[in-house]
Parts: C-alpha cells; structure tokens; sequence
C-alpha cells in the first residue's frame, strides 16, 4: 500500500510539481496516471522511490515512510520497488543477463557485489524473469541488439529479477510504435494480475488507460483532479483533466490485437 | 532583401579581416628571425652529413645481437618493458583522479574544477624533465623510466578518462538508483561498464605515444636504446645510429599495427 498525505512539491525555481496531494493505492491496483506534460506526472511516480525530494507531506510505502527514511532505509525500500523508464535505462553495452542481474544488487553486500558474481540462484531468478517477459533466448546477447520493445521487456525482467512488490512505470511505451506498445503493455498487465504486483503506470495514451488501467487518476497543474475507474473517465472527464478537447495523437489507435 | 546586403557585406569584411592577420604574421615571422643568430655554416658541414648519410646507409648489422648483451635486441626490449609498465602504471593510477575530475561525479563544482587543475599542473612537466627528476630521486636506469612515463601519463589518460565519464548516459545510473543500490554498486554496474573499453582503447593509444618517448629517455640516462644511441651519436658511431635508428622504427611500426588491430577490437 502506498500512500500520500498532502504530499507537495515546489521546484528551487518556484514552479509548484505537486499540490496537496492525498492518495493510497492498494496493493494489486494498476493504477495509470494520466494528465498533460508538465501536470506533474513523472514528479508523482519519481516522488514515490524518491528519485525526488518532496516539499512538504509524506509518502509512506507499506506504513515505512520514504519521506523520512535514512538512506539505508531508502534503499531498503527501493529493492521492493522496481522501475521501468521512457529509455529503458539498459547498460547497453552489457548483455542482456548482465542487465537483469543488476537489479539484484541491493540484496548483497557492498564487497560481495564488487566481484560482479552473482549466486546461482539469482542466475535462474533472472533467467525465470527474461521467460516471463517472452525473451529468454536473448539471455546471453548484449543489450543494443535488441528492438526498443525488447530492450523495455529486459527492464521489465529486471524489475521481476528485483522481486519487487510495486512496480513503478514512467512513460514505458513513449518511445515505442504502436504494435510493441500493446505488448508491452499486455507484459506489464500480465504481470500485474498473476504476481499480484502494484502498478504505476504513467501514459499519455488515453484509450490506452482506459483499457489497461483497474483505476485512472488525472493531474493537472501538480492537482488531483480525477481518481476513479475507467469507466467513470468519460472523454468529458479528459477534456477536463487536460483542460481542452482530446487531441487525435492522444489516442494510440490500433485496437486491441488479442 | 537581408540576404542580398549580407552576400554584398561579407566579402569585404572577411578580406579587411584577411589583410589584418597576413601583416600580423609578416610582423610575427620578422620578429622571430631578427631574434634567431645566424653565423653561417660550419666549415665540416658537407663531409659530415656525408658520413652521416653513409652510415645509415651501412647499418652496423653485428651491433643488432651481441651474446655478452648491451645490444640493439636487448635495447628495444628494454625500452617497450619500460612503455608497457609506464602505460599500466598510468592506466591504473589516473582511475581515483578521472573520478575525482568529471563534474557529473560530484556535486560541488570546486571539486571537479581542482581535479582538472591538478591534472593540467602533471602536463605542463614534458616526460624528459619527469625523468631527470625521477634520475636524481631513485638513480639512473629503467626504473626511472617508467616511473617518468608513468607520472607524465597520467595527466592525459585522466582527463581523457574525466571526458569519458562526463559523456555516459546518465539512465543506468538512476535506474540502479531506484533497484537500491548503493553508490559503489552504481558506479560498479552502471558507470564501469560504459567507461571500461573507452578506458582500455584511450591506454593503448597512450602506450603507441609512450614507446616513442621510452626511445629518447635514455638520452638522458633513464634506461632503453636511447642510452646506446647517445653513445653511438658521442663518438659519431654513425653505423650504429643508423642500426639503431632502424630498429626503433621497426619496433614503433609494429606496436603501432597491434595497438590498433586491438583498439578496433575492444570498441
């Protein structure tokens, strides 16, 4: 369970990021966040491992406050949290395995991790992963060879290798056309519904949100300002979440291949 | 119409600018010669660039292995052990000052900026000046050498090094930032593996510049063939510096062609 209490932020240059935020999202929800560029998106999902530093409120993972958590408590709390980003954020020069089995890194020690040797066990975890994301075979080929929906399925695989509880989404389809998106996609939802694993997803597609999503939450200007299912979040309801008419390139448009 | 008056104004600006850097150079060049004496040729010039040309021409062939030792093979070998170690102990020693010198490192700028003034001070001091140094601290020999190249390298393999680290994607980091890893892992799993080939492929290069200062430190007594070839060229031995001239070319071009077909290798 995550939850925010009148969490804010306030950039160093004055812009406010988030205003009086009060949210909890359940275990097992998938949840999207939805909402203009600069509404605040990417600062609520980073806010939550704390990537970010917030203002003012606290956000607490599982009734440990991250807010307030030392950083050894911070990474503590981090190696349940997987995320996944826009870029995939891959060493790409290091194989695929390589890849996954760096997720694993903040359940060893310090001096152990230095060797770059991982048990056996982390090995098959890993391995089990990369076969739940449908790319087992690529386990041993180095990252920059794979398709852009590839390299994103090994950061999916890495949060899996993670074990974590929550995985947390920036915009993992942004930079994907439309065919991998949906698989993407369907990885992430898979995941979700079998592992039981709490997803933040944040999207700008919104026939995408509504298909996806078991719970959409709008921002706008740093403000929550829709929280409900996806059948509540009407076109209506978007245009007011974005403050204007829904635009053609806001819907992804290829419907549902399965 | 802007475009017109701009192709009109050009010419004539960029040939003010022309004529203005023509005199400086003119003034700069007759500065340089009223400043060099010139008291003409020495008398034995013509002989003496003949029996130059003559020994290279006749190169000293016993001089190239000489069973009881101090001879070519042995000279050249000495002088890649010394390149090989001055470039490893360079490698190794510049890695703490690249990290100390990249600004995205750390956060303070001062920290960066005075790890780029340290390296800048190690490169004002040419090899052959490190050496003589080294010469009178821990007496002649290669040791000297390698220590020489391997002070004088570091403070170009670290700020080639410092660039590289400045020029990673920054994504791994944060991902292996949000999986829970601590600043040593990050740096082990998200900054070494994008830096390592840079780093190997930028050493290699300062090896090829390395053997080509290890043939001259023995000019001045800090080991390898410059040592017999500052002989050689005392008593006007001219067989044997040709010999000797031969084989460092020799040695350079195929260091030059491993170094290289590694490079391609690692990158």
């Amino acid at each position: 369970m995550i939850t925010f209490e009148n969490v804010s932020k306030t950039y160093p240059n004055g812009t406010a990021g988030l205003r009086n935020v009060n949210l909890t999202i359940h275990e097992g929800e998938l949840v999207v966040i939805v909402g203009s560029s600069g509404a605040g998106k990417s600062t609520l999902l980073r806010s939550i491992n704390r990537l970010n530093d917030i203002s003012a409120g606290e956000i607490k993972v599982n009734g440990k406050s991250v807010t307030r958590a030392t950083s050894s408590e911070l990474r503590r709390i981090r190696r349940d949290i997987g995320m996944i980003f826009q870029s995939f954020n891959l060493v790409k020069r290091s194989t695929v395995l390589r890849n996954v089995l760096s997720g694993r890194v903040g359940y060893h020690s310090t001096f152990k991790t230095m060797f770059g040797l991982f048990p056996k066990e982390d090995v098959e975890l890993s391995l089990h992963a990369l076969e739940r994301v449908n790319i087992r075979e690529k386990a041993y080929i180095r990252s920059d060879q794979l398709s852009g929906g590839q390299q994103q399925r090994v950061s999916i695989a890495r949060a899996l290798a993670q074990e974590a509880r929550i995985i947390l989404a920036d915009e993992p389809v942004a930079s994907l056309d439309p065919l991998t998106t949906r698989q993407v996609m369907d990885d992430l939802k898979r995941i979700n519904q079998e592992m039981n694993i709490t997803t933040i997803i944040n999207l700008h597609f919104i026939d995408l949100a509504r298909e996806y999503a078991t719970r959409i939450i709008g921002l706008r200007a740093g403000e929550v300002v829709f929280d409900g299912t996806p059948a509540e979040a009407t076109d209506q309801v978007f245009a007011e979440i974005y403050g204007r008419p829904i635009l053609q390139d806001e819907l992804l448009g290829v419907g549902g291949v399965s | 119409m802007k475009l017109d008056t701009d192709t009109l104004q050009r010419p004539i600006s960029s040939r003010i600018r022309f004529w203005v850097i023509a005199a400086l150079m003119i003034a700069i060049y007759y500065w340089a010669i009223q400043g060099m004496q010139f008291e003409g040729l020495q008398k034995t010039a013509g002989s003496v660039s003949k029996s130059i040309l003559t020994g290279f021409l006749h190169p000293d062939w016993s001089f190239v292995y000489i069973p009881e030792g101090e001879d070519l093979l042995r000279g050249l070998l000495d002088t890649l052990v010394i390149s090989i170690l001055g470039t490893v102990v360079a490698a190794v020693t510049c890695i703490p000052f690249a990290f100390w010198a990249s600004s995205n490192m750390s956060r303070q700028w001062a920290v960066s900026g005075s790890g780029k003034v340290v390296l800048s001070i190690i490169r004002v001091f040419p090899e052959i000046i490190v050496a003589i140094l080294f010469i009178k601290a821990v007496g002649p020999g290669s040791f000297a050498g390698v220590l020489a190249l391997g002070i004088h390298s570091i403070g170009m393999l670290a700020k080639l090094y410092a660039e590289t680290i400045e020029n990673i994607d920054p994504g791994p980091e944060e991902a292996l930032l949000a999986c829970g890893a601590n600043r040593l892992q990050v740096l082990r799993y998200a900054v070494l593996p994008q830096v390592i080939p840079q780093f190997l492929s930028y050493s290699i290069y300062r090896f090829e510049i390395n053997i080509r200062s290890a043939t001259t430190l023995g000019l001045v007594g800090a080991g390898g063939i410059g040592t017999p070839l500052i002989f050689a060229l005392q008593v006007r031995n001219w067989n044997r510096v040709g010999i000797i001239l031969l084989g460092i070319i020799l040695l350079i071009i195929l260091t030059d062609l491993v170094s290289g077909w590694l490079r391609k290798r690692i990158i």
